[in-house]
């Protein structure tokens, strides 16, 4: 099978012409319709993709990405492909314009196979959020493939195809990545236009790659990077090949732990997993300390406060007028908007677009929101600060492995928590990264977290890479 | 603390959110809200911080746009996603007057 | 007369006149076919995100230049936050914090009397879309979704209808004239909202504030605050209380018809735009823009009247802006500037009204004008000759000069000659003579009609006359 070579062995079969890219395709799909049951997907796009497939076959392999099929996760809008967001309101919502980022894809002549299911608006923690029900774990299909990029991260896991992009706004590339054993990115804030990208939180969204392995990451990030001038909050940071640093010597690197990652809200499985991976890079020369971080047990709290305050904005658009799900003959302007929107949105999402509105009526935006981003902005600080000494920081992704679907969905509070190692990080807008570490006794994958300094992801993949390559030789 | 809020106040942020609630739902969000109240409360014990906002975290200055036209679309391409139009316009039950905004 | 003071505060919102919107590419554009000028942006489709026009912000420090602002430095945008169908993404991105300009003020003359109209702020925001309402239903048309607007917020400083009135045509020119908005209300480029109340003295709180909206002229503005003042005297000596409200202008009943009873603080839920970063007004971006700025009304005003124009028509040629600039190209040369203003506003404007042309669209250049000029100064050119001549002058690429001896003008410029011919008229009317030494004004004017019949208008009327009397007394 084709799909489970190295990319630069496809690449040179695609080269040589022994594989055309259709073979690719028609290989992913028949991974999928395998996998079927996994749920993956919101949208199939076969025609389409076999038609681009086919006008590949004269066009020159110019790029290591030429010809392979990509999964894009369903919030990131691609002209005339359904676009639903997991939700009722926009299950027939047809965009009549590509993302930045899906132009970026398709410059690079890759294929995009699908739609992946992910937490309605990408609210949530596991994915049980959306509208056309959960996505299952590969691993075992009665846990969570985590969220809100779940269905992203489960056709990567089932090793439908080599590449997907997520969504991170708390944690939802790096929590699914964990839960799954895969590697996913989220970039720092800016680094990849949001143009396309159907807001939850304005402020905190960030596209990502999601892939099986470090270095296929760091190629499809090269990919989709650079200012673009339809989102102001991207950056004119110079593009760079993100491979660049892989395979360079890790020995005399510095590494800290902020303790609060390592303490007791963390599972002693996960812990003892994270304290091997320590183990291993101590042994190769790098120098690991263990240090008090103020505002992370914050972070949770401002999320809160800045992710729903957003959302009740950015969501306040779906009203059935220009484009959605309205009812049916409503009384009057006031009914089109009450019903539609309590027919068309979830329970999580109401939840949070009420407590959203709340968060930001009268005076309360003084007393939250804006107090919220007086923090944030001393998290980010703070995060400087250890970056003056530190390369990178470490510590797991998730307190937990992935638990059981059927676990309850009740609590408001749980698919926060969830989170709460991942989304400090959104809070200072730094890239971070979760790869596999091996697996806990429940035979589920334990991943590692890895952040950097604002635009210094090339460092997080030296690291990770190297990881990857060690802790792969401890399981084989 | 009381750990629930009442059905007026669940009705209020509802009404600020335009989701139409069952009797049923707003029993369950009183307490389910309140939940999350309780939690984001916390934010004032949080002293000692810097007033400085953070809008975004990427601080750039700002680039503005030239004022040149581009990328416009064609009626028809407007009313195809709407649920109702009439000709060119887009169609919604009848709103009396113009908005507070401008 | 009235024993209340009214309290009068007004809000403009203008749009701005720039090529494209606010925060899309789209035309900014009036009269165009619905939904034309549009695109994802302005429609708030999923995933898009604003850009923030150049031009805009320009044109708003500009603003702020011309009403004598102050600009923040440090400016973002926020969201203000309501359900309502001409509102595409149930949110409107304005300013609320952190308003571009503030403290500025205009300077208008009431009863000859000079007062500042003190502007509590000016912000930006985009407008909404236009809906219209046809059998029951509401069709919307987005081609005004994100227009640029500015709104400009005066402090409740006025105390007449007479001061709103003022202050708003003062507004509009001053706007007008530095290229920032066409200010036309009739299309909604320019449109203003009075808050009224009254009180019976100056140390009692303000009265009751009502907010009238929707008033389609600056005269009606007028009329909309008297009534208005008006109905809150009736109810206050009633002795009836009523709420702060929202009323609007019905043209055809010529008065304020209630739209709505304010509820508790509206709540708009404003929190910083996060699409929008931080924009920074640099002292460079500022002193860019005040380059652009032409000489204002006022100045103009007293600048002609410096140069010899009456004040009255000073201001005429002001309220023209085409002829205004067009003067304005002469006042560095040495003419006569008083005949400069009376060929521009009388025999040209005439030509031009007729025609339905504007000054710069005839061949009169600069330097053909004051030819023009010089020639009616020295007497070479008569009133009457102009007449003859004007539509050569004005459509022909011809000097003046030649435009005369074509036309076989030939004056009597002579002092000798005017002086012969008058002496014969005298000595043919002795009894014309004999009235004017008993006083008789009336003489005059008799021989001055003679001496015109006889020269046929080929003498300058002012000289012949000072010839006349000079002869009479001898």
């Amino acid at each position: 099978m084709y799909l489970d070579k190295s990319i630069k062995e496809i690449n040179n079969l695609l080269k040589n012409k022994t594989i055309k890219p259709i073979d690719l395709v028609l290989e992913a799909f028949d991974n999928i319709e395998k996998n079927k049951d996994l749920n993956a997907y919101i949208t199939l796009n076969k025609e389409e993709a076999i038609k681009k497939a086919k006008e590949l076959e004269n066009k020159e392999v110019d790029n290591i990405l030429f010809g392979l099929p990509i999964a894009i996760k369903d919030n990131i809008v691609t002209k005339d492909l359904k676009t639903t967001c997991a939700s009722h309101i926009l299950d027939n919502f047809i965009p009549i314009y590509d993302a930045t980022v899906v132009e970026k894809i398709n410059d690079k002549s890759m294929i995009i196979i699908g739609k992946t299911n992910m937490d309605e608006f990408a609210m949530g923690s596991s994915s049980r959020t959306s509208y056309f029900g959960a996505p299952k774990n590969p691993l075992n299909k009665e846990k969570i493939s985590g969220g809100s990029s779940g269905g992203s991260a489960t056709t990567i896991a089932a090793k439908d195809l080599l590449f997907a992009l997520g969504t991170d706004t708390g944690g939802s590339i790096r929590q699914p990545a964990s839960y799954t054993g895969i590697v996913g990115m989220k970039p720092t804030y800016g680094r990849v236009s949001r143009y396309g990208l159907v807001a939850f939180a304005s402020s905190l969204d960030q596209i990502g790659p999601m892939t099986r392995n470090v270095y296929d990451n760091a190629l499809l990030l090269n990919a989709i990077v650079g200012k673009d001038p339809k989102d102001l909050t991207s950056s004119s940071k110079e593009t760079e090949d993100f491979t660049r640093l892989i395979g360079e010597d890790i020995s005399n690197m510095k590494v800290a732990v902020p303790n609060y990652f390592m303490s007791d809200i963390v599972s002693d499985e996960v812990k003892d997993k994270i304290k091997e991976t320590i183990k291993i890079l101590e042994n190769n020369g790098v120098s690991v300390d263990y240090i008090d971080m103020k505002y992370l047990d914050k972070a949770m709290i401002l999320y809160q406060i800045i992710a729903m305050g957003e959302a009740s904005s950015n969501l306040a658009r779906y009203d059935g007028i220009r484009y959605g799900h309205p009812i049916d003959n409503p009384k009057d302007i006031e009914d089109l908007y009450f019903s539609t929107r309590a027919k068309g949105f979830g329970d999580e999402v109401k939840r949070r677009i009420m407590v959203g509105s709340y968060l930001l009526s009268g005076d309360n935006a003084k007393t939250y929101y804006n107090k919220a981003l007086s923090i944030r902005d001393d998290i980010k600080k703070e995060f400087s600060k250890v970056f003056e000494k530190y390369d990178l920081i470490i510590g797991p992704t998730t307190t937990t492995t992935a638990y059981n679907l059927d676990e309850d969905m009740d609590d408001p509070l749980k698919s926060f928590m969830d989170d709460v190692l991942v989304i400090p990080v959104n809070m200072a807008g730094l890239p971070a990264i979760s790869i596999p570490v091996g697996k806990a006794s429940d035979n589920m994958p334990v991943g590692l977290h890895i952040i950097g300094n604002s635009f210094d992801e090339a460092t997080i993949y030296k690291l990770a890479s190297f990881i990857e390559k060690k802790v792969g030789e401890i399981y084989e | 603390m009381e750990d629930k809020l009442t059905k007026e106040e669940v009705l209020h942020v509802a009404t600020l959110a335009r989701v139409k609630l069952t009797d049923e739902e707003i029993e369950k969000y009183r307490v389910e809200l309140k939940q999350l109240l309780n939690e984001v409360e916390k934010i004032n014990d949080v002293e000692g911080y810097d007033k400085e906002r953070m809008i975004a975290p990427w601080s750039d200055n700002t680039t503005l746009r030239e004022d040149k036209s581009s990328d416009m679309l064609d009626p028809k391409e407007v009313i195809k996603n709407a649920p109702k139009h009439s000709g060119n316009y887009i169609e919604v039950p009848v709103v009396i007057g113009e908005s507070e905004g401008a | 007369m009235s024993n209340y003071i009214p309290t009068i505060g007004v809000e403009v919102h203008v749009e701005l006149k720039t090529n494209t919107k606010i925060f899309s590419p789209s035309v900014n554009g009036y009269g165009q076919m619905a939904n034309s000028l549009t695109n994802v942006i302005d429609l708030g489709y999923p995933g898009t995100l604003p850009t923030l026009n150049e031009e805009v912000i320009n044109l708003a420090i500009k603003a702020c230049k011309v009403l004598n602002c102050k600009i923040r430095n440090k400016i973002n945008f926020d969201r203000k936050n309501y359900f309502y169908p001409d509102n595409p993404k149930n949110y409107q991105i304005t300013q609320f914090d952190t308003p571009i300009g503030y403290d500025g003020y205009v300077e208008i003359e009431v009863d000859g009397i000079s007062k500042k109209i003190e502007i509590e702020e000016m912000h930006i925001e985009e407008d909404t879309c236009k809906s219209t309402h046809r059998n029951n239903k509401t069709l919307l048309d987005f081609n005004r979704a994100g227009v640029p607007l500015i709104e400009i917020v005066t402090k409740p400083c006025m105390s007449s209808s007479k001061e709103a009135t003022l202050y708003l045509e003062k507004l509009k020119e001053l706007l007008f004239y530095s290229d920032i908005s066409d200010c036309k209300m009739e299309e909604g480029s320019m449109r203003a909202d009075a808050n009224v109340s009254i009180r019976k003295c100056e140390s009692d709180p303000y009265g009751t504030k009502v907010e009238v909206k929707n008033i389609g002229s600056i005269s009606n503005v007028g009329v909309a605050i008297n009534k208005e003042i008006e109905r809150q005297e009736k109810l206050y000596e009633s002795g009836e209380s009523f709420k702060e409200q929202t009323r609007r202008y019905d043209d055809k009943l010529g008065d304020t018809v209630l739209m709505r009873v304010k509820e508790t603080g509206n709540d708009y839920r404003y929190f910083p735009e996060p699409d929008i970063p931080y924009v920074y007004i640099t002292d460079e971006m500022i002193s860019n823009v005040e380059k652009t700025i032409p000489m204002l009304p006022d100045e103009r005003r007293s600048k002609y009247v410096e140069l010899g124009v009456s004040p009255f028509k000073a201001n005429k040629l002001v309220n023209n802006r085409i002829l205004s600039d067009y003067f304005n190209t002469l006042l560095d040369s040495n003419i006569n500037f008083d005949i400069a203003s009376n060929l521009l506003l009388g025999d040209i404007s005439g030509y031009l009204n007729k025609e339905e042309k504007v000054i710069t669209d005839t061949t009169l250049t600069k330097e053909r004008f004051i030819e023009l000029v010089n020639n009616i100064d020295d007497n070479t050119l008569t009133s009457r000759n102009l007449k003859d001549i004007l539509s050569k002058v004005l459509e022909s690429n011809s000097s003046i000069k030649d435009i005369i001896e074509e036309c076989g003008i030939k004056n009597i410029t002579d002092d000798d000659k005017i002086r012969k011919v008058i002496t014969n008229i005298i000595n043919n009317n002795p009894d014309s003579v004999s009235d004017y030494k008993a006083g008789k004004d009336r003489a005059i004017k008799y021989l001055m009609g003679q001496v015109m019949k006889e020269t046929k208008g080929s003498i300058n009327p002012k000289m012949a006359n000072k010839i006349l009397i000079e002869e009479l007394n001898k």
